[in-house]
């Protein structure tokens, strides 16, 4: 188990430093043009040549774009080792660690809140669409998966929000369905970005996107349950537990369930990162202060590369660091993948 | 051998009414559809996309550029629109006929700006299936070659390219599409640079194409005529060329025709989300942006290109999955 534990961690370093290497050379494809965007941030009155020069030269020093490559390179992986992931290079020029920080929570929770109603979906869905298989019940779920696939979270979404703008207006639909508050009529349930505190607003708030989220998540999860289902229910070993005379539910539950999730939680590794992605779109539908928000507000009007890369970075990061404790988690629940 | 050929003639008289009828093209389509009733409703959307997007082609070729000429030809207007995406009416007071009802005029009614909402959903089909084409081409030439060669020479080759493919993996899609166009030099908003788009969200599929394509190949490469082309001497190239590759077709239509709806819903996500940064024109995710920035209005222009985005997306999936189900029960399982 150890030896799997390093080997896995070694693997996971080696790819974290090829992430960085491809976000450092994306920054640098066309720095020129980089440079050009960012000129109005700087040029305050008067437009001669001698300016611009001292004005694009700043904003390279700022971006570390200065110096030779290899120093280049130097410098910013030191900057990644002691995590420090620069400043905003437009307004007040704020660090953007902190700023992810500030707002990471939000996309944590709606990411965690999603997962949980994808699993609350598609663990009593997919087990008995797999022990009924072929009956009308199983057409009716499988049809159901179809359509929650074909239909993007996205659309889904801005779908809920239009009918419920246009025809539940003003009642108790609007509050969960449509919250229509600005960032900061957002609370925080533990109250530990802004200064209110209220857990049931806050559910309010999260309610549409998480579930709207988890059931597109949940679909594919349902569809990959089922099949695991069935070939698990088809080994000998569940055979000789109905031949034994155990309960059905024992059977399902105990034998053949407990099997069947162990590659569904690789599934949940796998997904992260599309759920990530749907929650960029989610989090700007529904004005969620999250990290996704952030990103699309950092890149919408003047481009704020530094912003962008650090978040880039981060989600990378913490990726590549579930999908670790998966794969390890994956090894601890089914010994023969350690030793292959 | 002879006699087994000879035993049977005597009986294939009488059996011939019982005889399967012979396959035209239209008994095999109805075949399918009996077979795969979803498949075919998949299909038979894609028809009507592919449908929506045919025009009269104009002779004069030159370097493609979406979406008016996907394939260095100019395909005029689309048959099927009425209008042009970009007219506007007005009612009897000549006041602009905005948000107007679907009706027989106007069959998916009209948007804010008074324009027909049939018309400009035909006109985004159009960006949708060809950005999709497009990328999926990028995403199979690349992610194929990638996953022949990193399959079949295995070892230490494996290794660094897979590598070099989980780091590209940790990237969440959509936020990887977001860095790379703020940065691509040449999405300045011309129509040109369609072209660049679809070519950078075909790239961000590379990986996931090349995971299926080298699975395919570890297994294939171990089949017998493989070793069998090694043994009277056939070159590397020539194997995973002449050998390997006519073997995974079927897998690469089915990771094509699935590809292009998963583009589809990327293109539309990142015209909705930042459409300051994808070139401009009409598009399923720009309408759709357009009608949730209007809350409370009639809802017609952003249900119907939120159904047109949806249905898409829909019947490359249903389509994708009836063709891996014939073609290539194999990759079911992953």
């Amino acid at each position: 188990m150890q030896q799997y534990i390093i080997r896995r961690i070694l693997l996971n370093v080696l790819v974290l430093f090829l992430v960085a290497t491809m976000i450092f050379g994306a920054l640098r494809i066309d720095s020129d043009n980089i440079v050009s965007k960012l000129r109005g941030q700087c040029a305050a009155g008067g437009n001669d040549e001698k300016q611009l020069q001292e004005c694009d030269r700043i904003t390279r020093l700022s971006l570390g774009l200065d110096g030779s490559v290899l120093s280049q390179y130097g410098d910013f992986m030191w900057d990644l080792v002691r995590f420090d992931l620069g400043h905003s290079a437009i307004g007040n020029k704020d660090p953007i660690l902190d700023e992810i920080k500030e707002r990471a929570l939000v996309s944590v929770e709606l990411g965690m809140l999603q997962i949980f109603v994808a699993l609350l979906v598609a663990l009593p869905v997919g087990i008995v669409s797999a022990i009924r298989q072929d009956t009308w019940i199983d057409y009716f779920l499988r049809a159901f998966s179809i359509l929650l696939l074909g239909i993007p979270v996205f659309v889904l979404a801005v779908i809920v929000i239009l009918l419920t703008g246009r025809y539940g207006d003003g009642t108790f639909l609007q509050d969960w369905l449509a919250p229509q508050g600005t960032y900061a009529d957002f609370v925080d349930p533990f109250g530990w970005t802004r200064n209110e505190s209220d857990p049931w607003q806050n559910i309010k708030n999260m309610f549409a996107p998480a579930v709207i989220g988890g059931l597109g998540t949940g679909a594919v999860i349902m569809r990959f349950l089922r099949s695991q289902m069935l070939e698990v229910l088809r080994q000998d070993y569940v055979r000789t537990a109905w031949a034994k005379g155990l309960r059905e539910r024992v059977i399902i539950v105990r034998h053949a369930l407990k099997n069947a999730l162990i590659p569904v939680l690789t599934l949940v590794g796998i997904l992260l990162g599309s759920i990530v992605s749907g929650n960029v779109v989610l989090e700007n539908i529904f004005r969620l202060p999250g990290v996704g928000d952030y990103v699309v507000f950092k890149i919408a009007q003047t481009p704020d590369y530094p912003a962008v890369q650090g978040v880039v970075i981060v989600v990378a990061l913490t990726l590549v660091f579930v999908n670790l404790m998966i794969d390890i988690a994956y090894g601890w629940l089914d010994p023969r993948i350690r030793y292959s | 051998m002879l006699e087994e050929q000879a035993a049977p003639a005597p009986l294939a008289a009488p059996a011939e009414a019982a005889m399967p009828k012979k396959a035209t093209p239209l008994r095999t389509v109805l075949k399918f559809a009996r077979r795969k009733p979803l498949g075919a409703i998949g299909f038979g959307l894609v028809f009507l996309l592919a449908a929506m997007t045919v025009g009269t082609p104009k002779a004069e070729f030159g370097s493609p550029s979406l979406p008016d000429r996907p394939f260095g030809f100019e395909l005029g207007s689309s048959w099927l629109a009425r209008y042009g995406e970009e007219d506007k009416f007005y009612d009897v007071s000549g006041r602009l006929n905005r948000l107007a009802s679907p009706s027989g005029d106007h069959w998916f009614g009209t948007d804010n700006n008074g324009r027909d909402t049939y018309a400009r959903i035909i006109v985004g089909a159009r960006r949708s299936l060809f950005v999709g084409v497009w990328a999926l081409v990028v995403a199979t030439l690349v992610g194929t070659t990638i996953g022949v060669i990193s399959g079949y020479f295995g070892k230490w080759v494996d290794t660094i390219v897979q590598r070099f493919m989980d780091a590209l993996q940790s990237f969440p899609p959509l936020v990887a599409l977001i860095l790379i166009i703020s940065i691509n030099p040449l999405s300045s908003g011309d129509k040109s640079s369609l072209l660049v788009t679809a070519v950078i969200l075909g790239l961000v599929g590379i990986p996931s194409v090349q995971r299926i394509t080298r699975g395919v190949v570890l297994a294939t490469r171990e089949q017998q005529y493989v070793e069998a082309g090694r043994v009277i001497g056939a070159t590397d190239l020539r194997i995973m060329l002449f050998y390997i590759v006519p073997n995974i077709m079927a897998s690469i239509i089915v990771i094509f025709s699935t590809g292009i709806g998963v583009v589809i819903l990327a293109e539309a996500a990142l015209s909705f989300i930042v459409p300051e940064k994808v070139p401009g024109g009409t598009s399923w995710g720009n309408m759709l942006a357009d009608a949730n920035s209007r809350l409370g209005e009639k809802p017609y222009p952003g249900l119907f290109s939120a159904g047109a985005i949806a249905l898409a997306v829909l019947a490359f999936n249903l389509a994708g999955d009836a063709l891996r189900d014939v073609l290539d029960p194999r990759l079911r399982l992953q």
